[in-house]
């Protein structure tokens, strides 16, 4: 097991930091700290990997195309109206 | 109504370079583009419509209304399935996320003139569209958007706050990749609202903090706090859906219900 402490003192921080790791949102230190700290921490190792998984069925579960009807309507509207003037 | 006879043909060519508003590229934010006016234009009167002619050889002061429009199909409407997939979030039926979207392309339009060219589009119309969300819709509920976070139940907070060391298990990994899209919708909707569309601009269109917050109109600390919480309780939701599948046999091998 790694060293936990190196990404927060409870688990509600450490997997926060998870969080902002897979989100792009840390520093570059950081994020070396916390991919190291993954390589050696099965139980991070196993939060990171779940959220990655939640993730990705999330993003292919909400793949909605617009009904045709709907572009028609918006393009049906906009010849309609014009733009605020400047 | 017709305001304005258009005899011209609707597709102008503009020769814009396509490359010029790639997504793909780091986008700037809303805030950092209107704000900051072009150092290196000092004879600019309006160093923003000048900075934005630059970018896009666009000038939205004497851009005609066909002009207008037509920049707006083209650059606005690629966004129509990702706008709608994320009223489906919010509206929670077809019908209501058509007209909701409907309507944000209709108010976008007519704000069109105040988009700076080359600035973040996508974010410039997911504002739109959630601010259109909480006016029309959420009129309909009595709480607004960014006050309902105490709706969520105790027992679902400590739930979800006893679960995160040592809940699931890669075995519970695959479990999770395989649950029907339903679920994972059912799951997602069954989340409070402001954690739901947080989680969805940063997960499913991976918007960064500070273009949520741009985007909900929150500060960044309170779109990080609604990311954590919403992961969470999605993350129950989930697993509660993988044990009635069958996936796993019980919860105890999904969740840590007790510490």
């Amino acid at each position: 097991m790694g060293d936990c402490q190196s990404l927060g003192d409870c688990d509600d921080e450490r997997v926060g930091r998870i969080y902002e790791y897979l989100d792009g949102a840390l520093s570059l230190d950081d994020l070396a700290e916390i991919k190291a700290h993954l390589d050696g921490c099965e139980d991070c190792a196993h939060q990171y990997d779940l959220e990655c998984v939640i993730r990705t069925v999330v993003k292919r579960s909400c793949k909605e195309a617009a009904p045709e009807t709907l572009k028609a309507a918006i393009l049906a509207r906009l010849h309609e109206s014009k733009p605020a003037a400047v | 109504m017709q305001t304005l006879s258009h005899p011209a043909p609707l597709k102008l060519s503009l020769s814009i370079d396509s490359t010029v508003m790639n997504i793909s590229e780091p986008e700037q934010t809303i805030e950092s583009a209107v704000a900051s006016p072009d150092a290196e234009q000092p004879t600019a009167k309006e160093p923003a419509v000048v900075r934005a002619t630059d970018v896009e050889g666009v000038d939205v002061v004497t851009e005609t209304t066909d002009q207008r429009r037509a920049r707006f199909e083209r650059d606005a409407m690629v966004y129509v399935d990702q706008l709608y997939s994320a009223a489906m979030r919010m509206a929670r039926n077809p019908s209501d996320a058509e007209d909701l979207v409907q309507e944000a392309y209709t108010k976008a339009f007519s704000a069109f003139h105040q988009y700076k060219p080359g600035t973040n589009l996508k974010a410039w119309l997911y504002r739109i569209l959630t601010n259109t969300y909480i006016n029309l819709y959420r009129k309909r509920q009595r709480e607004p958007l960014q006050s309902n976070s105490d709706s969520v139940e105790d027992w679902q907070l400590a739930r979800a706050e006893s679960h995160t060391s040592r809940g699931l298990r890669s075995a519970e990994a695959d479990a999770l990749d395989h649950l029907p899209d339903s679920d994972v919708k059912n799951a997602l909707q069954a989340i409070p609202e402001e954690f739901r569309l947080a989680v969805y601009f940063a997960d499913v269109e991976g918007f960064a903090y500070k273009e949520i917050s741009e985007i909900m109109n929150t500060p960044i600390g309170t779109v990080m706090s609604r990311l954590h919480r919403g992961r969470k309780l999605l993350r129950d939701m989930l697993a509660d859906y993988a044990v009635d599948r069958g996936y796993v046999k019980d919860a105890t091998q999904m969740t840590e219900t007790e510490k």
